[in-house]
């Protein structure tokens, strides 16, 4: 599975039970780079996505398959590590509150990073994509 | 994955605090909507959450209505209450411009070497800039610390102000100074919000952020400083977990370590200094 988080500049997700921040550039651009895959996505994500272009279930991750999308707000990846084929980076280039992080780092664990783009988005200035690699 | 919020230091603050005793001109309120006994003393962390990040906005301002107020100032010449229903009709639509002709109580142009900048005091704004557009108006601007400032104030500007941009909601949203008796620099500041047209759903909190400096000891009384005295817990010796591939260090419970290759990782006891001098540098996670 490919997994896609949104990440502020110390990695951090939520902060009191709610995303840090989006974006529908992100949001379209995550689209787009799933097309022909499903992209899974937890109930707490539907307010983001047309219903129609995603499969929304509290386990996704596990429910995922090889080749699947999962865009993941709220759930910590280490328990599904060995499964990650890719990890997908938006960062904020912004600094908010946080209490939940992301806990699989790739350059912490030695991933490869394999591309780097950056983009404006609707209400961010510069937004930044990366792919890593295990 | 889930980082402790509040420091479990167990000194409280034992001080009476008062407000500035400027009334809030929309919601009436002048008391704390919490009880300062339960907030730590500073130690490792810009924030503390209070009442479970729940805020205290009255019913009748949970409006689609945009509004901004500022307290006047006090006797004393202190900043009181700033309230707004941000939208973003009050956002700037123009850079900020010069502040510097504001001088709040407390004011000292002081520098040290240790704080990033610099210059230990900001003007800081109780509502940010990047919110309402407030430039130079004295009863929305505070000695506030650098640390406050940008560690402490500015990421929850920045989450409000970004979803604000991104759903054209409103954010109920209210700034405190909290000031000792008749101290000219505030002891920290209680920032509440909550959106509107979801209910909360998007932005919900309360936290109190401290306006301290790590390593500057600060007399709220005047605004004098100091550089608090050898033996910081930062120069001591602690655990730390190393990257020997990325050089980087971290703290043992850094969600960065979780992950880490066990081939480069080296568990180490000593400085932080020690470590930067061998070519280390500091994991912007967790901060070590």
């Amino acid at each position: 599975m490919i997994a896609a988080v949104c990440i502020d500049d110390s990695c951090g997700l939520q902060f009191n039970h709610r995303r840090q921040s989006r974006d529908r550039v992100v949001t379209e651009d995550l689209l787009q780079s799933a097309k022909g895959h499903p992209l899974w996505i937890a109930p707490i994500s539907q307010t983001l996505f047309p219903e129609e272009r995603v499969s929304v279930a509290t386990d996704f991750l596990e429910q995922a398959g090889e080749g699947d999308w999962c865009f993941v707000e709220d759930q910590p990846l280490l328990p599904v590590l060995s499964r990650l084929e890719a990890v997908v980076l938006y960062r904020w280039n912004r600094t908010y509150p946080a209490d939940f992080y992301l806990d699989v780092i790739p350059w912490e664990a030695g991933w490869r990073l394999t591309s780097r783009e950056e983009f404006p988005g609707h209400s961010h200035k510069l937004i930044t994509k990366e792919v890593y690699l295990p | 994955m889930k980082r402790t919020a509040i420091s479990l230091c167990t000194l409280l603050f034992l001080l009476t605090l008062v407000l500035s005793g400027c009334p809030d001109p929309e919601s009436g309120t002048t008391s704390l909507s919490f009880s300062l006994d339960d907030v730590p003393a500073f130690s490792d962390t810009p924030y503390v959450v209070l009442n479970d990040n729940q805020p205290d906005f009255p019913e009748e301002d949970r409006t689609t209505n945009s509004f901004e107020s500022y307290s006047p100032l006090d006797a004393l010449g202190r900043c009181g209450v700033a309230y707004a229903n941000v939208g973003v009709d009050l956002m700037p639509t123009e850079d900020r411009g010069d502040i510097g002709q504001v001088k709040p109580t407390g004011w000292h142009t002081v520098k040290y070497d240790i704080v990033d900048g610099k210059y230990l005091y900001n003007r800081c704004h109780l509502i940010g800039y990047q919110l309402t557009g407030e430039n130079a108006n004295e009863e929305n601007l505070i000695t506030g610390t650098r640390y406050m400032n940008v560690d402490g104030m500015l990421p929850f500007e920045n989450m409000v102000a970004d979803y604000v941009q991104e759903t054209e909601n409103h954010v109920l949203y209210r700034v405190t100074p909290i000031f000792e008796g008749d101290n000219l620099v505030a002891s920290g500041v209680q920032m509440e919000a909550w959106s509107v047209e979801d209910s909360g759903e998007g932005i919900c909190f309360n936290v109190y952020c401290y306006n301290s400096q790590p390593g500057v000891t600060i007399d709220y009384a005047t605004g004098e400083s100091w550089l608090t005295e050898e033996g910081q817990p930062e120069t001591e010796e602690a655990d730390y977990v190393l990257n020997t591939s990325s050089k980087k260090f971290h703290l043992p419970d850094c969600s960065g370590v979780a992950s880490m290759s066990e081939s480069n990782r080296q568990d180490y006891t000593g400085s932080r200094e020690e470590l930067i001098a061998q070519g280390y540098s500091p994991c912007g996670i967790c901060n070590p």
